[in-house]
């Protein structure tokens, strides 16, 4: 029993050789014993001292074969236990490989797209398990990839189903915003109707941002495209006009810097979601502050809102929500809350154009996001000054005063013209029709028409000025040059504006 | 230059992202400045502002000499409402100001009118 513990460690001959020990000592002792006895004992004595030495002798020899037998079948077990410790530890490293490198790699080729026998062919190698455990590998492995691939079909035909919709609510929406604006400017001298029909186009730019987002979160681009650069400031408009609460918006400095058209559109959507975010989790009565600002790395847009900040667990989860969907499909999860939804579609976004987002916490309080467009996304401003895109179209109505051109005009004008009395009228027509048939006859409206005119300080509105006195005086004769030179500075520059006044 | 439909569609497609609830920040044409309308003479007092709204910078620039609502709507491409709401800003703000135009009271005379649409078919 004692030696059980200290098995291993002890060799099986030594116990063999000791075997005789014992009898032999009781030998001795019988021989040294013997002749001390009295002799009528002797005889006995030797008889049960020989007795005694070969029972020894013999139950010892008995316990040493044991003992031999047992240390070799000790050791054949101690073999088969670290037979059967090596098989489970090969299980095992065969089942945490499994489990951190085969499936994740079968995972990541099934999402390659892959096919399923494919992959299993492929990770199928010869191992030093049995082959039952294998093959049990085997198969948990392929019901495993068979599940997933079910679920990423499924996950596919919802995504294209969700994009496909989102498609078709983009190109209603597209559709609506454009006869929208057709109807504005028709019924745009009728505040009342004009005022619902921007209501209505408020709302369908909003429905517009959901479907975009949509889109977007299933892997297609957002909304619409845009065939020439935009300038930040009209993108910065742009994303104002699609979130519910534009008005809190409030838009400063904006760098003088235009956007390329296929990065506009990407970026008018981040920065609504962005400024969505920021106005509906701020209180209402607060502004949000929107600037763009040059920077070394590109174009920082800046949001900043006055709500309740951002605890810095917050700020992990958000920072999460931007960075975690700049790979895998659609999650439907996302559809659900606004925050992570907007968040997502903004990560999505920064990681196909290579916008920077980071959150902060605001000076005031709220929360401070800044959107850095790369530089290549970058250029120069299609209208300088970052006015609206419109104003090349805009006539600079610098009166060409000057005696040559009144000459001209002169020259011009009268050809056409009747006699000197419609001459002067005509030109003054094309103006607005009761503008100035009044002006011709009465002429007790002049005196206040003209009075507030000293305010007008620089150059150019002197001669305004003397135009308007020349047209409200009404003489026929002596200001036709004027009035007629005013004319042609104008005419062929407005190709568009009857249109309005019908 | 192409047809003005046509050329306003091209510059909304083109001009910007931005809707007009925008430009005008949502405001409704107030009812006291209804004196605003289609004919109203507007001229600007002094230049545009740094930093003021391309709108109402583009407005006042080019109503260096007087320009009726209507003309300005045409060429900023604006509806009429939304100049309106952009002029009360501006005349609020003492950079445009407003001149009535002139009485509508009465009609013009027959002979008038007549050597009008003569001048005009002759154009």
């Amino acid at each position: 029993m004692v030696r059980a513990d200290a098995s291993p460690g002890r060799p099986g001959p030594a116990s063999t050789a000791r075997w005789p020990l014992p009898p032999v000592l009781l030998a001795i002792c019988v021989a040294v014993a013997v002749p001390l006895l009295p002799s009528a004992a002797r005889a006995h004595a030797v008889w049960i001292g020989v007795l005694a030495t070969a029972a020894v002798a013999a139950a010892d020899f008995k316990a040493a074969r044991r003992g031999r037998a047992m240390d070799a079948l000790r050791e054949q077990y101690a073999e088969r236990e670290a037979a059967l410790q090596r098989q489970l530890a090969e299980q095992e490293v065969e089942t945490v490989r499994m489990a951190k490198e085969i499936l994740p790699e079968a995972m990541a080729r099934l999402q390659q797209g892959i096919s399923v026998e494919d992959v299993l062919r492929s990770t199928g190698r010869p191992s030093r398990v049995s082959p039952r455990f294998e093959a049990a590998h085997h198969a948990v492995l392929r019901y495993v990839l068979q599940a997933v691939e079910a679920e990423e079909d499924l996950r596919d035909a919802a995504q294209r189903a969700f994009v496909n919709i989102a498609r078709r609510v983009q190109a209603i929406v597209h559709q609506q915003a454009l006869e929208l604006r057709e109807m504005e400017d028709r019924h745009g001298q009728d505040p009342q109707v004009f005022g619902d029909l921007l209501h209505l186009d408020h709302r369908t730019a909003l429905i517009g941002r959901l479907a975009d987002s949509i889109a977007v979160l299933g892997g297609a681009r957002p909304g619409r495209q845009w065939q020439k650069d935009i300038p930040l400031f009209n993108v910065l408009r742009g994303a104002m006009s699609r979130i519910t609460d534009y008005q809190r918006v409030e838009l400063h400095s904006v760098a003088d810097v235009g956007v390329l058209g296929r990065a506009a559109e990407p970026l008018i959507h981040a920065v609504a979601e962005l400024l969505d975010n920021a106005t509906r989790y701020s209180p209402p009565q607060t502004r949000v502050h929107l600037t763009a600002a040059e920077v070394q790395s590109g174009v920082a847009v800046e949001i900043e809102d006055a709500g309740l900040g951002l605890t810095d667990e917050a700020r992990i989860r958000a920072e999460r929500a931007l960075a975690q969907h700049a790979a895998g499909g659609l999650d439907l999860d996302d559809l659900g809350e606004s925050p992570r939804l907007g968040l997502a579609v903004v990560g999505r976004l920064s990681h196909t154009n290579h916008f920077k987002v980071s959150l902060r916490v605001s000076a005031y309080g709220g929360v401070r996001v800044v959107l850095v467009v790369p530089p290549e996304l970058i250029t120069v401003t299609p209208v300088p000054g970052g006015a609206l895109a419109k104003a090349p179209v805009l006539p600079p109505p610098r009166r060409p005063s000057g005696p040559k051109h009144r000459a001209e005009a002169v020259a011009e004008e009268p050809v056409p013209a009747d006699g000197p009395r419609t001459a002067n009228g005509l030109p003054q027509r094309r103006r607005r029709t009761r503008a100035v048939i009044p002006a011709v006859r009465p002429q007790q409206t002049t005196p206040s028409a003209t009075a507030p005119r000293p305010p007008a300080s620089d150059g150019h509105s002197a001669p305004a000025g003397l135009w308007m006195s020349a047209f409200l005086d009404g003489g026929p004769e002596e200001d036709s040059g004027t009035s007629s030179g005013e004319a042609p500075a104008r005419r062929p520059r407005r190709p568009s504006d009857e249109e309005p006044e019908q | 230059m192409s047809d003005p439909e046509q050329d306003q569609h091209r510059a909304w497609e083109e001009g910007g992202p931005e809707r007009l609830y925008v430009i005008t920040s949502g405001r409704q044409v107030p009812e006291r400045h209804s004196s605003l309308d289609m004919v109203t003479l507007i001229v600007s007092r002094n230049e545009p502002g740094p930093g003021m709204q391309p709108e109402l910078a583009a407005i006042v620039r080019i109503c260096g000499y007087p320009l009726s609502v209507a003309e300005l709507s045409a060429y900023l491409h604006l509806p009429v409402s939304v100049i309106t709401v952009l002029l009360t800003d501006l005349l609020a703000s003492g950079h445009v100001e407003a001149r009535a135009s002139a009485l509508t009271q009465s009609l013009p005379d027959v002979e008038l009118l007549e050597a009008v649409m003569h001048g005009l078919q002759n154009l």
